[in-house]
Parts: structure tokens; C-alpha cells; sequence
């Protein structure tokens, strides 16, 4: 297992950040690599991304299911992605925490167990591309809110679901 | 095994290769296919497009530029050219030091300075080599030229700030700062045999007031370590160490050190992390003294060590 964690501040308040975060169209738009997204229920969405490292870019087909979304302040999701000779589960947290003059500070954890190819990357190259991908997903999703451009919250969570990571 | 299916394309100029990289998805570079071909035999990588740039001969070149303030190097430039370079040898020596001790003679025919600034591997030389040298690169799409320093390129682990529709043209390496009356420069490998990746290099250049004098001071000194972190890794600590001082082996102590600390490397499996960490500093110090050793033209008390 792998653990990921990092932190993100910005100056607009989590009440305005939450619509965006849980709005699968900015998630589209802003998550690295996302080619597709498909809102299945409230509380799951599938989608097909394309990550990787250098010239090794699986596309993952990704299901994830919203475990807990307590506006304002905790979002949690378990996914799974499957891709020719690679697999991967996670379970990841944001946390929205009130910083100064009304901004957010969020700081996310993410849990995974890597299997195939980009298992072998090991963690710390794993590490060094996530908190790119993350950064970059965090700096969009923040344009995006200071543009105006309107969100709609439509993601809840399933009801009496428990993220962990598969045996 | 055999490569996915994947329609190939042959561009001969540099403006056909990016409007052919725009036009299409999921489209990979080919320079000198010393990895991207075993890669995608393995299936690893799957790119639908492969864009071969081995006949975009404008790209293939070492000049000086213009302005007579930099020398630039084409993306599709072999490291045999590169190691044979009069022009590099005089104005840029640390460059052709860094393409003779890659891999063996028939990788050196073949791969190119593009191939190895693209893949971004942090243990490659001209990654090191370019970042120790201040160097920019040229970045051209079908939408126009784009340059970034060398310093901003290198993200994460072979991950890069090149965008999906880029083509690195050249690298472009200031001449300015380094004089070669006053300048010396070395690039220093540690490798358990001359076909692999190295454990360890350090690439250095070192620019002196007078080399004439009985103490020349160390005007500037540049440093970069390839494999010692996620990207190569600049040690301006150790620079500092060893500025604006005739060099002592106090100040080379202090860079090794700062080496050292600056280092975070990953294990490997010949290589724990602390000895990796420990070889960083003794490369920063090696290279740092050899650098000095050539821009004083040998005549210094200081002890350059050697492998012999």
C-alpha cells in the first residue's frame, strides 16, 4: 500500500470550492487526463482517464463511488481503475478547513494499492507524478471557480458505504 | 512481443511534425528509440500515433547562435556528435564529457539530446548536464515557439512541463558566463559498468578571476546531480560553498555536505539511498575540484582526487 498526502490553499471559501469539487463536469474538465465521466447515481460516477509516466500511459477505466460528503468540510471517495496490465484502488480524503480571510485549506490524503506496471514505478516517482497531478487538478478547479463559471453540486454520499481498501 | 498497432508518420520538417502531432490523439515522439521502442514491444505504452523525428534533419545541429551569445544544440543531435563537437569541445566541454560516457557506441550512434531531455529520466546526463548550464530550451507546437529555462522543464519524475502538441527543437546554452580562458567544466559519473545508468553524476562548471594567479577565486560555480533526486537536482548551497574563495578543501567539504543534504535519493538495488546520498557529495566535491583543476589549467595545489 501507498500513501499520498499534500495540501492546497486558496482564497475562495469552501462553501463556493464544495459546488465545484462535486460537480462531475468541473471534475471532467479539471482532473488530469480524464477523457470521459458519467454521473451513474448521485453518489457514483464512472470515467475513463489516462495517466502515467513518461511514454507509459494506461487508461484507466475508473469507477468511483462517494463514501462521505459533508458539506462543507470532508469529501471521500473509494475508486478502482482497471487498464491493460494495471489495476489500482484508492480511497482518498479531502478535508476543506476554514484558512484566513474566509479562504480554504484542503488537505488531501489518498490510500492505494498499485498493481502492474506502474506498481513497479514505486512510491516515491509515484509520489513525485501524483502531487503534480493533484496540484494541477487543484490550480484548474480554482480557475475555473474564480471564472465564474457555474457549478452544481451533485454528488451525496451512498448511504451507510465504507471506504477501505480491498484485501 | 510485439508493439499494439500504431500508424507511423515520417515528417521531414519541423513545422509538417507538429501539425501532424496537433492533428491527432495519443500520438508519441520517436528521436532515437533507444527506450520508447522496447516500451512499446513490451506493450507498456500503446500510442496509437508514433511520430518519427529521424528525418527532420533541421534539427540536427550544433551551432552557435546569432548573437554569438549562446551555442545551441538540435533536439535530433546524436551523442556521437555531440562527444565529437569541436565547437562544444571548446565553448561547452562539460557537454561532450557527458555524451561519451552514455551507454555504449551503439546507443550513442542512435539517441539523440531530444530523446533524452523528452523521456526526462532524472539519472539521464543531459538533463543534468543542461540544468548545471543554465541552459533554455526551445519548445516549437503548431501554434508557435514557446521557451522555457531548463530549471522550470523538469516537474517530476519523468514528467515535464513539455505540452502534448511540443516538440523540443533545441537546447540553448549561454556562453557568456563561461569564458573558456576561466572556465572549467566536468561531468562525473559513478556507474558499476559503462553500459548502465549511472548510480550517481555530477555535472559542474567553475568560472575563476585570474587562472594565472597564485590563488585564483571562484567567480561562479554551478551544480547539478543526476539520479539523486526525483529531477536533476541544482545544489546551490554548494555553489555558494566554494564562491567568490580561492577553492580549499574546507570549501570542498562544505559543498560535499551540502551535496549530501541537498540529495534525496531513491534505493536501487545495487545502490541503498544513504550510499547514494554519501556518493553525491563525493561527486559534488570530485567534479567541483576537477572543474577548478581545468579552468586554473592544473597549476593549483589543489588535490584533485581520481579514480586511479
Amino acid at each position: 500500500m501507498m500513501e499520498f498526502e499534500g495540501e492546497f490553499e486558496s482564497d475562495l471559501p469552501r462553501d463556493e470550492l464544495w459546488n465545484y469539487f462535486t460537480d462531475p463536469d468541473v471534475l471532467a474538465d479539471c482532473a488530469p487526463g480524464t477523457d470521459s465521466i458519467e454521473l451513474e447515481s448521485p453518489h457514483e460516477v464512472t470515467a475513463t482517464i489516462s495517466v502515467g509516466v513518461g511514454s507509459v500511459k494506461p487508461t484507466f477505466d475508473v469507477e468511483m463511488v462517494v463514501t462521505r460528503a459533508d458539506r462543507p468540510e470532508l469529501l471521500e471517495m473509494q475508486a478502482d481503475g482497471s487498464a491493460s496490465r494495471n489495476a489500482f484502488d484508492a480511497v482518498a480524503e479531502m478535508d476543506l478547513r476554514e484558512g484566513d480571510d474566509g479562504g480554504t485549506v484542503a488537505q488531501w490524503t489518498a490510500r492505494t494499492d498499485v498493481s502492474g506496471m506502474i506498481a513497479s514505478l514505486g512510491q516515491r516517482a509515484l509520489g513525485s507524478v501524483t502531487d503534480k497531478l493533484v496540484t494541477d487538478f487543484f490550480e484548474d478547479l480554482e480557475a475555473t471557480a474564480r471564472e465564474g463559471d457555474p457549478a452544481e453540486s451533485k454528488l451525496e454520499a451512498k448511504p451507510d458505504a465504507e471506504a477501505s481498501l480491498e484485501d | 512481443m510485439k508493439p499494439a498497432p500504431f500508424e507511423y508518420h515520417r515528417p521531414t520538417t519541423v513545422a509538417e511534425a507538429a501539425e501532424v502531432l496537433a492533428d491527432r490523439e495519443d500520438a508519441e515522439l520517436l528521436a532515437g528509440n533507444q527506450s520508447l521502442g522496447i516500451v512499446m514491444a513490451n506493450r507498456l505504452a500503446t500510442p496509437d500515433h508514433l511520430v518519427d523525428l529521424n528525418a527532420v534533419e533541421d534539427l540536427d545541429y550544433v551551432a552557435e547562435r546569432a548573437d554569438g551569445d549562446a551555442v545551441a544544440v538540435g533536439a535530433m543531435t546524436t551523442h556521437r556528435t555531440i562527444e565529437r563537437s569541436d565547437l562544444l569541445a571548446e565553448r561547452v566541454p562539460m557537454l561532450p564529457e557527458a555524451a561519451e560516457q552514455i551507454a555504449g557506441p551503439s546507443v550513442r550512434n542512435r539517441g539523440t539530446l531530444g530523446g533524452s531531455v523528452g523521456e526526462a529520466d532524472p539519472a539521464g546526463n543531459y538533463p543534468a548536464a543542461l540544468l548545471a548550464l543554465d541552459a533554455t530550451l526551445e519548445l516549437v507546437s503548431a501554434d508557435g515557439e514557446r521557451e522555457v529555462p531548463v530549471s522550470d522543464y523538469f516537474v517530476a519524475y519523468m514528467f515535464t512541463d513539455l505540452g502534448e502538441d511540443e516538440i523540443i527543437a533545441a537546447a540553448r546554452i549561454p556562453t557568456d558566463p563561461f569564458p573558456p580562458a576561466r572556465t572549467g567544466m566536468a561531468f562525473l559519473e559513478l556507474k558499476p559498468a559503462a553500459q548502465t545508468w549511472p548510480t550517481v553524476s555530477a555535472a559542474t562548471a567553475v568560472r575563476v578571476d585570474d587562472p594565472d594567479a597564485d590563488a585564483p577565486v571562484v567567480e561562479e560555480a554551478l551544480l547539478a546531480l543526476a539520479n539523486a533526486a526525483d529531477v536533476p537536482l541544482r545544489v546551490e548551497d554548494a555553489e555558494a560553498a566554494v564562491e567568490d574563495e580561492p577553492l580549499s578543501a574546507a570549501a570542498l567539504d562544505a559543498a560535499a555536505a551540502a551535496a549530501t543534504e541537498a540529495a534525496d535519493p531513491e534505493g536501487e538495488m545495487h545502490a541503498d539511498r544513504e550510499f547514494k546520498e554519501e556518493v553525491a557529495g563525493e561527486y559534488a566535491r570530485r567534479s567541483l575540484a576537477l572543474s577548478y583543476d581545468r579552468a586554473t589549467n592544473g597549476e593549483t595545489d589543489v588535490n584533485v582526487p581520481t579514480d586511479e
